[in-house]
Protein backbone atom coordinates (compact mmCIF):
# COMPACT_ATOMS: atom_id res chain seq x y z
CA UNK A 1 0.00 0.00 0.00
CA UNK A 2 1.49 3.72 -0.67
CA UNK A 3 0.29 6.91 -0.12
CA UNK A 4 2.08 10.68 -0.50
CA UNK A 5 2.57 11.30 3.21
CA UNK A 6 1.58 15.51 2.10
CA UNK A 7 -1.87 14.08 1.05
CA UNK A 8 -2.77 12.99 4.18
CA UNK A 9 -2.70 15.68 7.07
CA UNK A 10 -1.37 14.92 11.09
CA UNK A 11 -5.22 14.88 11.90
CA UNK A 12 -6.50 12.07 10.22
CA UNK A 13 -8.65 14.50 7.96
CA UNK A 14 -9.19 17.57 6.31
CA UNK A 15 -11.99 19.31 8.30
CA UNK A 16 -14.39 20.50 5.26
CA UNK A 17 -17.68 18.72 6.25
CA UNK A 18 -20.39 19.42 3.59
CA UNK A 19 -19.62 16.12 1.73
CA UNK A 20 -20.66 13.91 4.87
CA UNK A 21 -23.59 16.70 5.43
CA UNK A 22 -25.70 14.72 3.24
CA UNK A 23 -25.40 11.71 5.10
CA UNK A 24 -25.53 12.95 8.35
CA UNK A 25 -29.14 14.71 7.35
CA UNK A 26 -30.58 11.81 6.01
CA UNK A 27 -29.75 8.38 7.55
CA UNK A 28 -30.12 7.78 11.37
CA UNK A 29 -26.55 7.75 11.68
CA UNK A 30 -23.45 9.30 14.51
CA UNK A 31 -20.67 10.50 12.09
CA UNK A 32 -19.05 9.82 8.28
CA UNK A 33 -15.95 10.18 6.58
CA UNK A 34 -15.40 10.19 3.02
CA UNK A 35 -12.36 8.58 1.11
CA UNK A 36 -10.94 8.54 -2.15
CA UNK A 37 -9.19 5.39 -2.76
CA UNK A 38 -7.56 4.39 -6.60
CA UNK A 39 -6.71 0.87 -7.87
CA UNK A 40 -3.27 0.92 -5.89
CA UNK A 41 -4.93 1.31 -2.75
CA UNK A 42 -3.35 4.49 -2.00
CA UNK A 43 -6.29 6.80 -0.34
CA UNK A 44 -6.85 10.27 0.15
CA UNK A 45 -9.32 11.30 3.00
CA UNK A 46 -11.19 13.53 1.90
CA UNK A 47 -12.85 14.88 5.16
CA UNK A 48 -14.66 13.67 8.70
CA UNK A 49 -17.50 14.74 10.13
CA UNK A 50 -16.06 14.19 14.10
CA UNK A 51 -13.12 12.14 15.58
CA UNK A 52 -14.61 9.26 16.21
CA UNK A 53 -15.11 9.00 11.96
CA UNK A 54 -11.62 10.28 11.22
CA UNK A 55 -9.85 7.37 13.86
CA UNK A 56 -12.22 4.55 11.85
CA UNK A 57 -10.88 6.15 8.81
CA UNK A 58 -7.29 6.20 10.04
CA UNK A 59 -7.51 2.50 11.25
CA UNK A 60 -8.81 0.88 8.30
CA UNK A 61 -5.80 3.34 5.61
CA UNK A 62 -3.35 2.05 8.98
CA UNK A 63 -4.83 -1.84 8.64
CA UNK A 64 -5.61 -2.16 5.09
CA UNK A 65 -8.50 -3.58 6.55
CA UNK A 66 -11.94 -2.91 7.31
CA UNK A 67 -15.37 -1.96 5.75
CA UNK A 68 -14.09 0.88 3.17
CA UNK A 69 -11.93 -1.86 1.43
CA UNK A 70 -15.11 -4.32 0.76
CA UNK A 71 -17.21 -1.65 -0.40
CA UNK A 72 -14.17 -0.65 -2.89
CA UNK A 73 -13.60 -4.00 -4.11
CA UNK A 74 -17.04 -4.94 -4.45
CA UNK A 75 -19.07 -1.60 -5.52
CA UNK A 76 -22.01 -2.78 -3.27
CA UNK A 77 -23.29 -1.54 -0.07
CA UNK A 78 -21.30 -2.73 3.39
CA UNK A 79 -23.17 -3.05 6.63
CA UNK A 80 -22.55 -4.09 9.79
CA UNK A 81 -25.47 -3.20 12.71
CA UNK A 82 -24.10 -4.63 15.05
CA UNK A 83 -20.66 -4.44 15.90
CA UNK A 84 -20.26 -6.64 19.28
CA UNK A 85 -22.40 -9.47 17.31
CA UNK A 86 -20.13 -9.43 14.13
CA UNK A 87 -18.01 -12.38 13.59
CA UNK A 88 -14.91 -9.81 12.46
CA UNK A 89 -13.63 -12.80 10.20
CA UNK A 90 -12.76 -10.10 7.53
CA UNK A 91 -11.22 -7.79 9.39
CA UNK A 92 -9.83 -9.70 12.74
CA UNK A 93 -7.28 -6.26 13.62
CA UNK A 94 -9.31 -3.23 12.60
CA UNK A 95 -12.15 -5.40 14.31
CA UNK A 96 -10.29 -5.15 17.78
CA UNK A 97 -9.04 -1.72 17.65
CA UNK A 98 -12.78 -0.37 16.45
CA UNK A 99 -14.00 -2.12 19.54
CA UNK A 100 -12.02 0.27 22.20
CA UNK A 101 -14.50 3.06 20.27
CA UNK A 102 -17.87 4.23 20.94
CA UNK A 103 -19.03 2.53 17.67
CA UNK A 104 -22.03 0.26 17.65
CA UNK A 105 -22.60 -0.02 13.71
CA UNK A 106 -20.66 0.66 10.49
CA UNK A 107 -21.63 0.85 7.30
CA UNK A 108 -19.49 1.96 3.88
CA UNK A 109 -21.08 3.04 0.98
CA UNK A 110 -19.25 3.03 -2.31
CA UNK A 111 -18.82 5.84 -4.45
CA UNK A 112 -19.72 5.38 -7.47
CA UNK A 113 -19.33 6.85 -10.91
CA UNK A 114 -21.38 4.52 -13.47
CA UNK A 115 -19.08 1.19 -13.36
CA UNK A 116 -16.24 2.91 -11.63
CA UNK A 117 -15.60 2.95 -7.57
CA UNK A 118 -13.68 5.93 -6.43
CA UNK A 119 -13.96 5.37 -3.01
CA UNK A 120 -16.26 5.05 0.21
CA UNK A 121 -17.82 6.67 2.20
CA UNK A 122 -17.54 5.19 6.00
CA UNK A 123 -20.74 5.99 8.41
CA UNK A 124 -20.50 4.86 12.06
CA UNK A 125 -23.63 4.69 14.73
CA UNK A 126 -22.45 5.00 18.46
CA UNK A 127 -25.18 2.21 19.15
CA UNK A 128 -26.14 -0.82 17.36
CA UNK A 129 -28.74 -0.33 14.54
CA UNK A 130 -29.56 -1.15 11.18
CA UNK A 131 -30.31 0.73 7.85
CA UNK A 132 -34.01 0.49 6.28
CA UNK A 133 -33.78 -0.50 3.08
CA UNK A 134 -35.04 2.97 1.75
CA UNK A 135 -32.12 4.19 3.53
CA UNK A 136 -30.02 1.75 1.90
CA UNK A 137 -30.77 2.92 -1.13
CA UNK A 138 -30.65 6.21 -0.62
CA UNK A 139 -27.02 5.77 1.59
CA UNK A 140 -26.16 4.38 -2.55
CA UNK A 141 -27.71 7.47 -4.30
CA UNK A 142 -26.11 9.97 -1.90
CA UNK A 143 -22.29 7.63 -2.87
CA UNK A 144 -22.99 8.38 -6.27
CA UNK A 145 -24.01 11.81 -6.31
CA UNK A 146 -21.04 13.77 -4.28
CA UNK A 147 -18.47 10.88 -6.10
CA UNK A 148 -16.93 13.39 -9.03
CA UNK A 149 -16.73 16.35 -5.84
CA UNK A 150 -15.18 13.96 -3.71
CA UNK A 151 -12.70 12.51 -6.67
CA UNK A 152 -12.32 16.11 -7.76
CA UNK A 153 -11.23 17.60 -4.45
CA UNK A 154 -8.78 14.81 -3.81
CA UNK A 155 -7.50 15.26 -7.65
CA UNK A 156 -6.91 19.04 -6.99
CA UNK A 157 -5.27 18.79 -3.12
CA UNK A 158 -2.95 15.99 -5.03
CA UNK A 159 -2.17 18.45 -7.67
CA UNK A 160 -2.03 21.14 -5.24
CA UNK A 161 -4.28 22.93 -8.10
CA UNK A 162 -5.78 26.16 -6.58
CA UNK A 163 -7.63 26.21 -10.06
CA UNK A 164 -11.66 27.33 -8.76
CA UNK A 165 -13.13 25.22 -11.23
CA UNK A 166 -16.52 23.37 -10.26
CA UNK A 167 -16.57 19.83 -9.25
CA UNK A 168 -18.53 18.41 -12.08
CA UNK A 169 -16.97 20.65 -15.04
CA UNK A 170 -15.43 20.53 -16.80
CA UNK A 171 -13.47 17.72 -15.68
CA UNK A 172 -16.12 14.91 -15.70
CA UNK A 173 -17.91 16.00 -19.04
CA UNK A 174 -18.59 12.86 -21.42
CA UNK A 175 -14.87 12.70 -22.71
CA UNK A 176 -13.58 10.96 -19.31
CA UNK A 177 -16.30 8.08 -19.08
CA UNK A 178 -15.81 7.31 -22.81
CA UNK A 179 -12.11 7.51 -22.08
CA UNK A 180 -12.87 5.00 -19.19
CA UNK A 181 -14.64 2.73 -21.46
CA UNK A 182 -11.87 2.48 -24.46
CA UNK A 183 -8.89 2.01 -21.78
CA UNK A 184 -11.22 -0.75 -20.07
CA UNK A 185 -11.45 -2.43 -23.27
CA UNK A 186 -7.19 -1.52 -24.03
CA UNK A 187 -6.15 -3.28 -21.25
CA UNK A 188 -8.92 -5.83 -20.79
CA UNK A 189 -9.88 -4.75 -17.07
CA UNK A 190 -11.85 -3.24 -15.28
CA UNK A 191 -13.99 0.22 -14.98
CA UNK A 192 -12.49 1.20 -12.39
CA UNK A 193 -8.93 0.22 -13.02
CA UNK A 194 -9.35 1.58 -15.90
CA UNK A 195 -10.13 4.92 -14.70
CA UNK A 196 -7.58 4.60 -12.49
CA UNK A 197 -4.67 4.43 -15.07
CA UNK A 198 -6.15 7.60 -17.05
CA UNK A 199 -6.03 9.20 -13.55
CA UNK A 200 -2.56 8.07 -13.08
CA UNK A 201 -1.36 9.35 -16.90
CA UNK A 202 -2.78 12.77 -16.21
CA UNK A 203 -0.95 13.21 -12.86
CA UNK A 204 2.23 11.63 -14.01
CA UNK A 205 2.24 14.00 -16.98
CA UNK A 206 0.99 17.21 -15.29
CA UNK A 207 -1.99 17.58 -17.43
CA UNK A 208 -5.74 17.43 -16.59
CA UNK A 209 -7.81 14.34 -16.90
CA UNK A 210 -9.87 15.71 -18.96
CA UNK A 211 -7.29 16.65 -21.85
CA UNK A 212 -5.86 13.33 -21.09
CA UNK A 213 -9.25 11.48 -22.07
CA UNK A 214 -10.02 14.13 -24.82
CA UNK A 215 -6.56 12.80 -26.65
CA UNK A 216 -8.04 8.78 -25.73
CA UNK A 217 -11.31 9.39 -27.73
CA UNK A 218 -9.77 10.94 -31.04
CA UNK A 219 -7.36 8.07 -30.77
CA UNK A 220 -4.29 10.19 -30.46
CA UNK A 221 -3.44 8.16 -27.17
CA UNK A 222 -3.94 4.39 -26.48
CA UNK A 223 -3.03 2.31 -23.69
CA UNK A 224 -2.89 -1.19 -25.27
CA UNK A 225 -0.08 -2.93 -24.41
CA UNK B 1 -46.61 19.51 -40.87
CA UNK B 2 -50.59 19.48 -41.81
CA UNK B 3 -52.88 20.61 -38.51
CA UNK B 4 -53.75 16.74 -38.94
CA UNK B 5 -51.00 15.03 -38.97
CA UNK B 6 -49.35 16.89 -36.40
CA UNK B 7 -52.53 16.29 -34.39
CA UNK B 8 -52.55 12.14 -34.78
CA UNK B 9 -48.59 12.29 -34.27
CA UNK B 10 -49.53 14.41 -30.81
CA UNK B 11 -52.22 11.94 -29.81
CA UNK B 12 -49.93 8.84 -30.71
CA UNK B 13 -46.54 10.97 -28.41
CA UNK B 14 -49.49 10.83 -25.43
CA UNK B 15 -50.73 7.18 -26.02
CA UNK B 16 -46.84 5.90 -26.05
CA UNK B 17 -46.00 7.81 -23.56
CA UNK B 18 -48.77 6.74 -21.11
CA UNK B 19 -47.92 3.17 -22.30
CA UNK B 20 -44.45 3.03 -20.88
CA UNK B 21 -45.27 5.31 -18.10
CA UNK B 22 -46.74 1.78 -16.86
CA UNK B 23 -44.14 -0.35 -17.58
CA UNK B 24 -40.52 -1.27 -16.50
CA UNK B 25 -38.83 1.62 -18.65
CA UNK B 26 -35.59 2.88 -19.24
CA UNK B 27 -35.26 6.59 -18.28
CA UNK B 28 -32.63 7.68 -20.52
CA UNK B 29 -34.36 6.03 -23.64
CA UNK B 30 -37.92 7.78 -22.70
CA UNK B 31 -35.95 11.28 -22.51
CA UNK B 32 -34.49 10.35 -25.64
CA UNK B 33 -37.63 9.07 -27.21
CA UNK B 34 -39.69 12.49 -25.81
CA UNK B 35 -36.97 14.95 -27.50
CA UNK B 36 -37.15 12.98 -30.80
CA UNK B 37 -40.73 13.59 -31.14
CA UNK B 38 -40.93 16.94 -29.61
CA UNK B 39 -38.10 17.76 -32.43
CA UNK B 40 -40.53 16.40 -35.11
CA UNK B 41 -44.09 17.56 -33.76
CA UNK B 42 -42.65 20.87 -33.33
CA UNK B 43 -40.63 21.09 -36.33
CA UNK B 44 -37.37 21.64 -35.29
CA UNK B 45 -34.04 19.70 -36.50
CA UNK B 46 -32.41 18.96 -33.37
CA UNK B 47 -32.73 18.71 -29.75
CA UNK B 48 -31.65 17.78 -26.52
CA UNK B 49 -32.49 17.54 -22.67
CA UNK B 50 -30.26 18.18 -19.55
CA UNK B 51 -31.09 17.54 -15.68
CA UNK B 52 -29.82 18.60 -12.81
CA UNK B 53 -26.92 17.25 -10.73
CA UNK B 54 -26.17 17.34 -7.42
CA UNK B 55 -23.74 20.68 -7.82
CA UNK B 56 -26.78 22.58 -9.72
CA UNK B 57 -25.41 22.12 -12.84
CA UNK B 58 -26.95 20.92 -15.75
CA UNK B 59 -25.77 17.70 -17.28
CA UNK B 60 -27.05 16.29 -20.90
CA UNK B 61 -29.05 13.05 -20.42
CA UNK B 62 -30.71 13.06 -23.82
CA UNK B 63 -30.18 14.15 -27.30
CA UNK B 64 -31.47 13.46 -30.59
CA UNK B 65 -27.80 12.84 -31.94
CA UNK B 66 -24.54 11.78 -29.69
CA UNK B 67 -22.59 13.04 -32.40
CA UNK B 68 -19.68 15.21 -30.78
CA UNK B 69 -20.52 18.80 -32.70
CA UNK B 70 -24.33 18.54 -31.40
CA UNK B 71 -23.20 17.80 -28.42
CA UNK B 72 -20.52 20.67 -27.84
CA UNK B 73 -23.46 22.66 -28.60
CA UNK B 74 -25.86 21.10 -26.06
CA UNK B 75 -22.80 20.87 -23.44
CA UNK B 76 -22.53 24.98 -24.28
CA UNK B 77 -25.94 25.54 -23.53
CA UNK B 78 -25.75 24.39 -19.93
CA UNK B 79 -23.34 27.74 -19.55
CA UNK B 80 -25.66 30.28 -20.57
CA UNK B 81 -28.14 31.20 -22.91
CA UNK B 82 -31.84 30.27 -23.13
CA UNK B 83 -31.89 26.87 -22.04
CA UNK B 84 -30.12 28.02 -18.68
CA UNK B 85 -32.58 31.23 -18.35
CA UNK B 86 -35.37 28.79 -18.79
CA UNK B 87 -33.71 26.85 -16.25
CA UNK B 88 -33.19 29.50 -13.90
CA UNK B 89 -36.72 30.71 -14.25
CA UNK B 90 -38.59 27.93 -14.57
CA UNK B 91 -40.58 28.96 -18.08
CA UNK B 92 -40.23 28.66 -21.19
CA UNK B 93 -38.15 30.76 -22.91
CA UNK B 94 -38.37 30.89 -27.29
CA UNK B 95 -35.63 32.69 -29.38
CA UNK B 96 -36.97 33.24 -33.00
CA UNK B 97 -33.72 34.94 -34.21
CA UNK B 98 -30.19 33.94 -32.55
CA UNK B 99 -28.10 36.64 -34.42
CA UNK B 100 -29.81 39.58 -32.55
CA UNK B 101 -30.19 37.43 -29.03
CA UNK B 102 -27.48 39.78 -27.63
CA UNK B 103 -27.63 38.39 -24.10
CA UNK B 104 -25.13 34.97 -24.94
CA UNK B 105 -22.62 35.65 -27.14
CA UNK B 106 -21.22 32.60 -27.16
CA UNK B 107 -23.86 30.56 -27.14
CA UNK B 108 -25.34 32.65 -29.99
CA UNK B 109 -22.16 31.75 -32.15
CA UNK B 110 -21.45 28.40 -31.22
CA UNK B 111 -25.43 27.37 -32.88
CA UNK B 112 -25.27 29.73 -35.56
CA UNK B 113 -22.04 28.80 -36.39
CA UNK B 114 -23.74 24.96 -36.65
CA UNK B 115 -26.96 26.75 -39.16
CA UNK B 116 -29.24 27.21 -36.31
CA UNK B 117 -31.24 30.07 -35.90
CA UNK B 118 -33.75 29.66 -33.88
CA UNK B 119 -34.05 28.10 -29.80
CA UNK B 120 -37.00 26.81 -27.66
CA UNK B 121 -36.65 25.70 -24.23
CA UNK B 122 -39.10 24.19 -22.20
CA UNK B 123 -38.25 23.13 -17.97
CA UNK B 124 -39.09 20.17 -16.68
CA UNK B 125 -40.87 21.04 -13.53
CA UNK B 126 -42.92 19.45 -10.90
CA UNK B 127 -44.86 21.20 -8.60
CA UNK B 128 -41.87 24.14 -7.62
CA UNK B 129 -39.08 22.47 -8.42
CA UNK B 130 -37.41 22.47 -12.00
CA UNK B 131 -35.46 19.40 -12.63
CA UNK B 132 -34.24 20.05 -15.96
CA UNK B 133 -34.94 21.57 -19.32
CA UNK B 134 -35.90 20.38 -23.05
CA UNK B 135 -33.78 22.56 -25.75
CA UNK B 136 -35.06 22.30 -29.58
CA UNK B 137 -32.65 23.96 -32.27
CA UNK B 138 -34.35 25.06 -35.55
CA UNK B 139 -32.30 25.78 -38.79
CA UNK B 140 -34.89 28.54 -39.86
CA UNK B 141 -35.64 31.97 -38.19
CA UNK B 142 -39.23 32.14 -36.07
CA UNK B 143 -40.63 32.02 -32.68
CA UNK B 144 -42.94 29.28 -31.52
CA UNK B 145 -46.48 29.64 -31.46
CA UNK B 146 -48.35 29.75 -28.04
CA UNK B 147 -49.93 26.60 -28.73
CA UNK B 148 -46.06 24.52 -29.68
CA UNK B 149 -45.04 25.88 -26.35
CA UNK B 150 -48.10 24.71 -24.70
CA UNK B 151 -47.59 21.11 -26.21
CA UNK B 152 -44.13 20.82 -26.05
CA UNK B 153 -45.10 21.53 -22.09
CA UNK B 154 -47.40 19.06 -22.02
CA UNK B 155 -44.98 16.20 -23.06
CA UNK B 156 -42.15 17.48 -20.86
CA UNK B 157 -44.69 17.54 -17.93
CA UNK B 158 -45.67 14.05 -18.43
CA UNK B 159 -42.31 13.10 -18.85
CA UNK B 160 -41.18 14.33 -15.57
CA UNK B 161 -43.83 12.49 -13.97
CA UNK B 162 -42.36 9.53 -15.19
CA UNK B 163 -38.84 10.45 -13.76
CA UNK B 164 -39.64 11.13 -10.66
CA UNK B 165 -42.81 8.33 -10.56
CA UNK B 166 -40.78 5.33 -9.41
CA UNK B 167 -40.84 6.29 -5.71
CA UNK B 168 -43.79 8.02 -4.31
CA UNK B 169 -42.50 11.52 -4.21
CA UNK B 170 -42.55 12.22 -0.43
CA UNK B 171 -39.13 14.56 -0.46
CA UNK B 172 -36.80 16.89 -2.91
CA UNK B 173 -34.77 14.30 -1.22
CA UNK B 174 -36.32 11.01 -2.97
CA UNK B 175 -36.96 13.65 -5.99
CA UNK B 176 -32.92 14.04 -5.94
CA UNK B 177 -32.64 10.07 -5.39
CA UNK B 178 -34.50 9.63 -9.04
CA UNK B 179 -32.33 12.28 -10.88
CA UNK B 180 -29.05 10.74 -9.61
CA UNK B 181 -30.26 7.72 -11.10
CA UNK B 182 -30.53 9.05 -14.50
CA UNK B 183 -27.41 10.73 -14.13
CA UNK B 184 -25.96 7.51 -13.33
CA UNK B 185 -27.44 5.71 -16.59
CA UNK B 186 -25.60 8.53 -18.49
CA UNK B 187 -22.12 7.60 -17.03
CA UNK B 188 -22.60 3.94 -17.51
CA UNK B 189 -23.77 4.18 -21.06
CA UNK B 190 -20.52 7.14 -21.70
CA UNK B 191 -18.84 4.21 -20.72
CA UNK B 192 -20.47 1.75 -22.75
CA UNK B 193 -19.59 3.80 -25.49
CA UNK B 194 -16.27 3.88 -24.91
CA UNK B 195 -15.84 0.33 -24.82
CA UNK B 196 -17.48 -0.11 -28.36
CA UNK B 197 -15.73 2.21 -29.93
CA UNK B 198 -12.09 0.99 -28.88
CA UNK B 199 -13.32 -3.22 -29.71
CA UNK B 200 -15.36 -1.60 -32.77
CA UNK B 201 -13.50 1.63 -34.19
CA UNK B 202 -17.44 3.18 -34.08
CA UNK B 203 -17.50 6.62 -33.35
CA UNK B 204 -19.65 7.96 -30.29
CA UNK B 205 -23.38 8.69 -32.12
CA UNK B 206 -22.71 5.14 -34.19
CA UNK B 207 -21.66 3.57 -30.63
CA UNK B 208 -24.91 4.28 -28.39
CA UNK B 209 -26.72 3.62 -31.54
CA UNK B 210 -25.31 -0.05 -31.36
CA UNK B 211 -25.97 -0.09 -27.79
CA UNK B 212 -29.95 0.91 -28.47
CA UNK B 213 -30.98 -1.13 -31.05
CA UNK B 214 -29.40 -4.30 -28.87
CA UNK B 215 -31.45 -3.11 -25.93
CA UNK B 216 -34.64 -3.08 -28.27
CA UNK B 217 -33.78 -6.14 -30.13
CA UNK B 218 -33.26 -8.30 -26.83
CA UNK B 219 -35.99 -6.05 -24.96
CA UNK B 220 -33.60 -4.79 -22.12
CA UNK B 221 -32.81 -1.11 -20.47
CA UNK B 222 -30.12 0.54 -22.05
CA UNK B 223 -28.63 1.23 -18.67
CA UNK B 224 -28.40 -2.87 -18.05
CA UNK B 225 -27.28 -2.96 -21.41
CA UNK B 226 -24.74 -0.59 -20.82
CA UNK B 227 -23.71 -2.73 -17.48
CA UNK B 228 -23.20 -5.95 -19.82
CA UNK B 229 -21.12 -4.15 -22.04
CA UNK B 230 -19.21 -2.70 -19.37
CA UNK B 231 -18.31 -5.73 -17.87
CA UNK B 232 -17.45 -7.16 -21.21
CA UNK B 233 -20.63 -9.90 -20.56
CA UNK B 234 -21.39 -9.33 -24.02
CA UNK B 235 -19.46 -8.19 -27.05
CA UNK B 236 -21.06 -6.19 -29.45
CA UNK B 237 -18.23 -5.53 -31.85
CA UNK B 238 -20.09 -7.60 -34.07
CA UNK B 239 -23.30 -6.28 -34.00
CA UNK B 240 -21.08 -2.90 -34.64
CA UNK B 241 -19.21 -4.04 -37.63
CA UNK B 242 -22.76 -5.70 -39.32
CA UNK B 243 -24.10 -2.17 -38.97
CA UNK B 244 -21.42 -0.60 -39.94
CA UNK B 245 -21.57 -2.53 -43.17
CA UNK B 246 -24.91 -2.45 -43.74
CA UNK B 247 -24.30 1.23 -44.02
Amino acid sequence: MATDPDLVPADGARTEPDLCHPFLQNLPITGASVTVVNASRSQHSVCSSDSIASRVDELQFEFGEGPQWKAVATGELVVVPDMAADLHGDWPIFWSEVRQLAVGALFAVPMRMGAVTVGAVTLYRSSPGDLSPEQRSSALAIGSAIASAAVHRAMRSALDDDEDESPTSPAFRREVHQATGMILAQLNTTATIAYSRLQAYAFAHGRHIQDVARDVVNRDLTFEE
Amino acid sequence: MTKHTRETKLSAAFVKLADTLVADFDVVDLLRWLVEECTQILDTQVGGLMLVDPAGELQLVASTSEDAELVEILQLAAGEGPCLDCFRTGKPVTVGDLSTANDWPEFSRGAMSHGFHSVHATPLRLRGDVIGTMNLFSVHVGELAPEDIAVAQALADVATIGILQERTIRSSHLISEQLQFALDSRILIEQAKGVLAATAGLNMDAAFNVIRTYARNHNQTLRSVADDVIARKIDLSQDALAKKSNG
